[in-house]
């Protein structure tokens, strides 16, 4: 602490650079931040899969529809425990920017197989024996206000959905999730209202199968797509985990490409710091050889050009760091941006983000002044003092 | 001869047969060639000579801020040739003063601040660091000024400053490298009755590297070298 005078004083004294050199901190840890937190929303997302569910679907892509005889038949696939069928609504609430997701599905075949939907008995019920009822997540029912028995309409945007008016629907409950990964912005409604409204005239999106036993999942799976293998609608079976990551993948290795990115941006900022540190230092040769003049040893010199820097890489981690939690905070609510993060329950800066954010910046911080600091060490008195 | 042995029959400052070489590319330069020296506790010694002669290499050697290549320097009662890097830091902080020709104030620290900095490497607290601070600046005639930072300081100041810098810590030696070369004649020789007063006053020993022979005619003694050897 006594030679905090001495490190402070140096960093307001050049306050442009340093406060430059903590920005340019700042950008790097705020990019680190905000990129893992995509990252580990998505990878979250494609964990919390659960093991002892599969998704069946169409062979070629889950535009096309499976008949609906598919469901009894893969309901006698020996392990199999229940089967739900669901179909992507694609409901509009008066306007796109409104957009949520919003399922077809079995009420009573849904509850059973996603008991991680906590549901108070009542509203169970009341869903139950209503065909125009829904439910909706807890974050959906704050975002409109909605509350159970409300009404709303929704349009989809689905040709074989339109039926030339909106749907007409009945919040019957409010549901939240024992599981943070459980969207908890989305809607469901009873498929038989789809059918029916639709003249009785479509398919199954997917569906989701609950089998006996997740180490036979293989085995389970290529039974049932053997199953259709030889007919016009053939399917692809996988399970709960896999099938959420086909959706990343559209996107391609979406990790890689925000780590990559991530990793440039710290490299940059990395030679930035050094050379800022370098350059403090370098005009701080004859001081430096004062200093050790007066008894310094060369290890405490040294590191008090790493704490210099340790201090500007926590700055700019600590600025980082708060400039990636407002951004996270904010993007929610920003149009269309918002709708893509509502597909991630757990969207947020985490403390083991935040950890790791602070332990990047003070990583840089070390690297970016070992250096100059290693200089600082190994400066000789009589080099930077008057000499003979 | 022991270094115990040494240390007891030496004086302030006991340099023998030392010989310094520096390596600049393949040439090895010679810049003392078996010099000894004798300075008693308590002398005011003023080394003169022409550029090049070694004064300032004598002058480290003796500050144990170089080392020689052969010989012994014995200073305060240690042989520093026996210390390691760390030690002699530590050393150097304890026995030695500098006062340099360009006073190398560190110009972030404000005087008192500046006159504080070895004080950092003792166990003293803050207020009794900030407390022998100011009084090697009443000292000095500075204590109106420690606020002031080297900027705002005249020559004179800033060198009265580095010589409050230089025995803050009480050492038993203190070395000056040019302390008026930097200076106008009129705090030249402020600068030299305070150093002079240090000597009679305050018994430190005193070894000052000088090229006016006004400042020279201050101190007990004069030691002339030529190409690293003393000639008188």
């Amino acid at each position: 602490m006594k030679f905090a005078p001495l490190i402070l004083k140096h960093l307001r004294k050049n306050w442009i650079r340093t406060l430059s050199t903590v920005l340019a901190m700042s950008v790097c840890i705020f990019l680190f931040c905000t990129l893992q937190t995509v990252v580990e929303a998505v990878n979250f997302g494609l964990h919390s899969g659960n093991a002892s569910r599969l998704v069946t679907r169409h062979y070629v892509s889950l535009v096309y529809n499976l008949p609906l005889n598919y469901k009894a038949k893969i309901a006698g696939i020996p392990g199999i425990k229940q089967t739900v069928m669901n179909a992507w609504f694609g409901g509009i609430y008066r306007d796109p920017k409104n957009f949520f997701a919003n399922f077809a599905t079995e009420p009573e075949a849904f509850l059973q197989i996603f008991p991680e939907v906590i549901l108070p008995p009542d509203q169970k019920e009341r869903w139950l024996h209503d065909q125009r009822g829904c439910i909706i997540g807890r974050k959906l029912a704050q975002r409109f206000g909605w509350k159970v028995g409300d009404t709303f309409e929704l349009e989809s945007s689905i040709p074989p959905y339109r039926i030339g008016h909106p749907f007409d629907f009945v919040v019957d409950g409010i549901y939240d999730s024992s599981q943070q990964s459980f969207d908890l912005n989305s809607m469901y409604f009873n498929y038989k209202y789809l059918y029916e409204a639709t003249g009785r005239n479509i398919g199954i999106g997917w569906l989701t199968e609950q089998i006996d036993d997740p180490s036979h999942a293989g085995a389970i799976s290529k039974a049932i797509d053997a199953e259709f293998e030889n007919t016009d609608t053939p399917t692809k079976t996988e399970t709960e985990q896999a099938f959420l990551a086909g959706f990343v993948a559209m996107a391609g290795n979406l990790a890689l490409l925000l780590n990559g990115i991530g990793l440039a941006v710290a490299f940059t900022i990395l030679l930035v710091t050094a050379n800022t540190m370098s350059i403090a230092v370098r005009e701080r040769q004859q001081e430096i050889g004062v200093l050790k003049t007066l008894g310094f040893s060369s290890g405490l010199v040294m590191s008090l050009i790493l704490i210099e820097a340790l201090l500007i890489a926590a700055l700019g981690g600590l600025v980082g760091l708060l400039l990636s939690k407002g951004m996270l905070g904010i993007l929610p609510e920003v149009p269309m941006i918002g709708d893509v993060v509502a597909q991630y329950p757990s969207f947020g800066l985490s403390a083991r983000t935040a950890l790791l954010g602070v332990g990047f910046a003070l990583l840089l911080g070390v690297a970016a002044g070992f250096l100059p600091a290693m200089n600082g060490y190994r400066t000789r008195i009589t080099e930077t003092l008057r000499q003979v | 001869m022991s270094t115990t042995e040494i240390a007891a029959r030496a004086g302030a400052v006991s340099v023998q047969d030392v010989r310094k070489f520096y390596q600049r590319d393949s040439m090895q330069i010679k810049v003392l060639d078996g010099l000894s020296l004798e300075v008693p506790e308590g002398e005011f010694l003023a080394l003169m000579g022409p550029s090049g002669s070694g004064k300032t290499t004598l002058l480290n050697l003796i500050a144990g801020i170089d080392r020689a290549t052969s010989g012994r320097v014995v200073v305060a009662g240690t042989y520093l040739g026996s210390l390691s890097e760390g030690e002699l830091a530590k050393w150097r902080s304890r026995n030695v003063g500098f006062i340099f020709q360009f006073y190398n104030l560190i110009p972030v620290l404000n005087a008192v601040e500046n006159v504080e900095l070895p004080l950092l490497l003792t166990s003293l607290s803050g207020r009794e660091r900030r407390e022998r601070a100011l009084t090697a600046l009443r000292i000095v005639g500075l204590a109106d000024r420690s606020k002031h930072y080297p900027r705002q300081l005249s020559g004179g100041q800033e060198q009265r400053v580095a010589i409050a810098r230089a025995i803050v810590t009480d050492p038993k030696v203190l070395v000056a490298d040019e302390p008026t070369g930097d200076l106008d004649s009129q705090s030249a020789e402020e600068i030299l009755d305070l150093i002079q007063t240090f000597n009679r006053d305050f018994g430190k020993t005193i070894i000052m590297v000088t090229h006016d022979p006004r400042a020279a005619a201050r101190a007990h003694t004069q030691r002339h070298l030529e190409k690293g050897v003393l000639t008188a």
